[in-house]
């Protein structure tokens, strides 16, 4: 195992980790296959609504590659299709079939066995994995979209960790699932020469009693965000060009995939964290699509669910978790505003800066969805700078992206760029850095498909 | 409710939409979010932001001028004590003092703030923080004795030629405070510099002003003794008890706040110990050149370290962030650069008594080009990523 060394990050300590406690919460009424977290995805519908669909049948596909399939995660009937601006896929929404007591109906797919998984051709696991539904969970820097399943990744980067601080514990995940991640790793390595497997420092000890497991890790990531990002592994391991064009998964999903591979049935099971400041939930086991108000459970109102307080999605109660969110984070909003506040001493507001006394002290900190501010024009003041993880000039960056200058931007390190949203959060003018950063990087990725 | 923030919501109307003050909005609003923090909600991730605003970054610079303005003010009382031949208690020259300095600061804030909220109104924008400093800086680089209207021209050019006209704070390249004091120095050279420093109009005869750094040694003598022999001792400039810019005498207070100011990380410590070592290292120099030793090229690292505006330009004017580069490396160059071209300007041309000045604007216009070159080479140590 590589120490990584990472030493810029949010370094804050935060209120309302989860507990690694357990519970199963029971069957949901309705589950959803989200639109809104797939990548640069352009849905084509293969269903209605009041269609009946089994476990693991195509909802929709991806127009750039009508094989990548989305599949049904329950056994039931299209309920509703839901459409944003524009007609945009948002959710489909799917009743879940209450007579069959709580058995799914499984499409039957093809198995692989871990003996001969080396013999098997590659293109044939692509295929499965797609139709199965399971093939985005590959994807591909520098614009993590869907990977592009005719490049050969220079590396695989596996995350133990998901996006937000609080998001499952790996331990939880893995939990008895190690069979299925080790056939995982096996299956990886049909596609590239390169497997990373990273950990965050602090997992590490309590990952001892999962059998087996330790053996797969090579680098280990300190203890705070976002340096167990894959984006932030891969700047620090990159040392040609051609690794740009990595992939990375994250556990979770592998071990979905070696389910899948071995059981040739989709797997619905998930584990979600939900964090608030003053609490320490259990983690849920859930089915995957899960309706967000199942899993907060009631709210005051001025509370913003998110799916990553850093760089999640904003989500209504009324919607469902996407495939690639495990993570619902409950901010709350704090209200009250104080007479003179921007000249108090601080001894409990959050902040990355050295301007409140708080900065001296290491109790966990809230952190509440305000602003604290307006927006003003960039200072030049270098907060940006000091805490981007992969030494981005992010106020030099925008810079060039407003003035249209996309060569600069890139020279600057643009792609580069994982998206974490820390130069957004300390800086002290407001500006939407990651917003920008997010857009330019979007609009030369489109610009060049 | 707090009674104040129910004020503000009532009268919100007449600010807002058609209300009859609806020009005056970004006043309201300054108002408004001075006295309470705004509270909106995040709308793009992240949607967590941090504890830091803009007011508070710009009220830390406040904060850390304080020792040399409260300085400033006894000093100015004190050093008119010696004109008139009194000697007066701390207090006596404290409120001396005040009586000069207070009207002057609050000319420079009360021009200044309308120019501010005059283009806020014109470009519909906010008003910006920076001002809170500019309007506090400006005047402590003014000699006390400074007749007001000179004040108010020199904030209103500094502020409107050395900021708006870039289109307000962030955009500017020159520092607002001073440009405004350079703008003067040059159209009012006699209440600038020279022999009328001192904080009193009807001075005694034979007592002479003069500043440490107009000082020239006579025939055969050093210039350190000189300056001695004039009560420019290093203890006294290093505690700053000599005539001359209002806030630029004491080199301890001007390091205090330049110690509360990289401490919190407000200012950029590579800036001022770059500038410190560019000084000292150019005075090393001209020190060991032969020769000269009446003037200021023999006069050593440390009193050019104390006298004159160095310390203070260095720590308050140098790192305003929006006129310095934003790459570290530029700022090393930047800082070191100043302390050097300052130096320089004190021993080559004694006509400009006051080289830092010239040296920090001077290099605010080479900022952008230091941060172009450096962005060039980090850019090319990175691996590409197009
Ligand atoms: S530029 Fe901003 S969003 Fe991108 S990696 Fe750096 S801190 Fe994170
Ligand atoms: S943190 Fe904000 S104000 Fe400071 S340099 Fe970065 S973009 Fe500019």
């Amino acid at each position: 195992m590589e120490n990584i060394k990472i030493s810029k990050g949010f370094k804050v300590a935060l209120a309302g980790m989860p507990d690694l406690s357990v519970i199963q919460i029971p069957e949901p009424e309705t589950i959803a296959v989200s639109a809104l977290d797939i990548p640069y995805i352009r849905p084509k519908l293969l269903v209605k609504e009041n269609d009946p669909v089994k476990t693991g049948t195509p909802l929709f596909c991806d127009k750039r590659n009508k094989c990548i399939h989305y599949v049904s995660p329950g056994t039931g009937i299209v309920k509703q299709i839901i459409f944003g601006q524009r007609r945009r896929l948002v959710e489909v929404v799917i009743a879940l079939d209450k007579n069959r007591d709580k058995k799914d109906e499984f499409i039957q797919f093809e198995t692989l066995s871990p003996d001969d998984i080396d013999t098997v051709p590659r293109s044939k696991i692509t295929k499965l994995l797609q139709e199965g539904g399971l093939w985005q969970c590959f994807r591909e820097f520098p614009s993590k979209d869907t990977a592009d399943e005719n490049h050969e990744p220079p590396m695989i980067i596996v995350s133990l960790n998901g996006n937000d601080p609080f998001s499952p514990h790996p331990q939880v995940v893995l939990e008895n699932e190690i069979s299925f991640f080790e056939f995982g790793i096996k299956v990886l390595k049909q596609f590239s020469n390169r497997i990373i497997v990273t950990s965050r420092q602090d997992n590490l000890s309590s990952l001892n009693r999962l059998n087996g497991l330790k053996e797969h890790i090579t680098h280990i990531a300190p203890d705070f965000y976002p340096a167990w990002d894959p984006g932030v592994v891969l700047y620090k391991l990159k040392r040609t060009r051609e690794e740009n064009r990595s992939w990375c998964i994250s556990a979770e999903h592998l071990v979905l995939m070696g389910k899948f591979l071995l059981t040739g049935r989709y797997p619905v099971k998930r584990v979600v964290t939900v964090t608030r400041s003053n609490d320490k939930k259990p983690h849920i086991i859930t089915r995957q699509g899960a309706p967000v108000k199942d899993l907060v459970g009631s709210l005051d109102d001025n509370s913003l669910i998110t799916t990553g307080r850093f760089n999640g999605r904003y989500v209504e109660p009324k919607s469902h978790m996407g495939f690639f969110e495990s993570t619902l984070t409950i901010i709350s909003d704090n209200q009250k505003e104080e007479l003179f506040g921007f000249i108090k001493p601080g001894l409990t507001k959050p902040t990355a800066s050295k301007t409140f006394l708080s900065c001296l002290t290491k109790t966990p900190k809230n952190l509440d969805c305000n602003i604290h501010g307006e927006e003003r024009a960039c200072i030049n003041c270098g907060y940006c700078v000091n805490i981007c993880p992969v030494d981005l000039m992010p106020n030099f960056i925008i810079k060039a992206l407003l003035s249209d200058d996309i060569e600069d931007a890139l020279n600057y390190g643009l792609l580069d760029c994982c998206e974490c949203g820390l130069c957004s959060y300390a800086c002290p003018s407001k500006i939407e850095l990651t917003k920008l950063l997010s857009h330019g990087i979007d609009a030369h990725y489109k610009d060049k498909e | 409710m707090h009674p104040l923030k129910k004020l503000l919501n009532s009268s919100e109307k007449y600010f807002t939409g058609s209300g009859k003050f609806n020009r005056l909005k970004p006043l309201f609003d300054a108002t408004k979010t001075f006295l309470f923090f705004p509270s909106s909600k995040t709308r793009y991730t992240p949607f967590v932001r941090d504890s830091l605003d803009l007011k508070r970054f710009m009220s830390f610079v406040l904060i850390s001028l304080l020792p040399v303005l409260i300085f400033g003010i006894y000093n100015t009382g004190f050093q008119a004590g010696i004109a008139r031949g009194e000697s007066y208690t701390f207090f006596q020259a404290f409120l001396l003092g005040s009586s000069y300095v207070l009207p002057i600061i609050i000319v420079s804030y009360a021009v200044g703030f309308f120019w501010e909220v005059l283009f806020a109104v014109i470009r519909k924008h906010k008003i910006s923080e920076g001002f809170l400093v500019t309007g506090l800086l400006f005047p402590l680089t003014l000699p006390a004795t400074i007749p007001l209207w000179q004040v108010a021209i020199g904030i209103s050019f500094g502020v409107v030629i050395g900021k708006e006209v870039f289109g307000g704070t962030g955009r500017n390249f020159l520092n607002p405070a001073l440009t405004g004091r350079a703008f003067l120095f040059f159209s009012y050279p006699v209440s600038m510099s020279g022999d009328v420093w001192m904080a009193v109009k009807n001075s005694v005869d034979g007592v002479s002003g003069a500043t440490a750094l107009s000082i020239l040694a006579p025939e055969g003598e050093k210039i350190t003794s000189a300056l001695s022999d004039s009560g420019f001792s290093l203890s006294n400039l290093f505690l700053g008890f000599v005539p001359g810019s209002i806030g630029e005498t004491s080199a301890f207070c001007c390091i205090l706040g330049a110690l509360f100011l990289i401490i919190t990380k407000i200012a950029n410590f590579r800036i001022i110990i770059g500038g410190i070592a560019g000084l000292i290292v150019t005075a090393i120099i001209f020190y060991l050149i032969p020769g000269g030793s009446d003037s200021w090229m023999n006069a050593g690292p440390l009193f050019h370290l104390c006298a004159g505006g160095f310390l203070f330009g260095i720590s308050f004017m140098a790192t305003d962030p929006v006129s310095a580069p934003g790459t570290n490396q530029g700022r090393w160059i930047f800082g070191f650069l100043i302390g050097f071209l300052t130096v320089t300007i004190r021993v080559a041309n004694p006509a400009f008594v006051e080289g830092t000045m010239l040296a920090i604007l001077f290099m605010n216009v080479f900022a952008p080009m230091l941060d172009h070159i450096v962005m060039k080479y980090t850019a090319s140590k990175r691996i590409p990523n197009v």
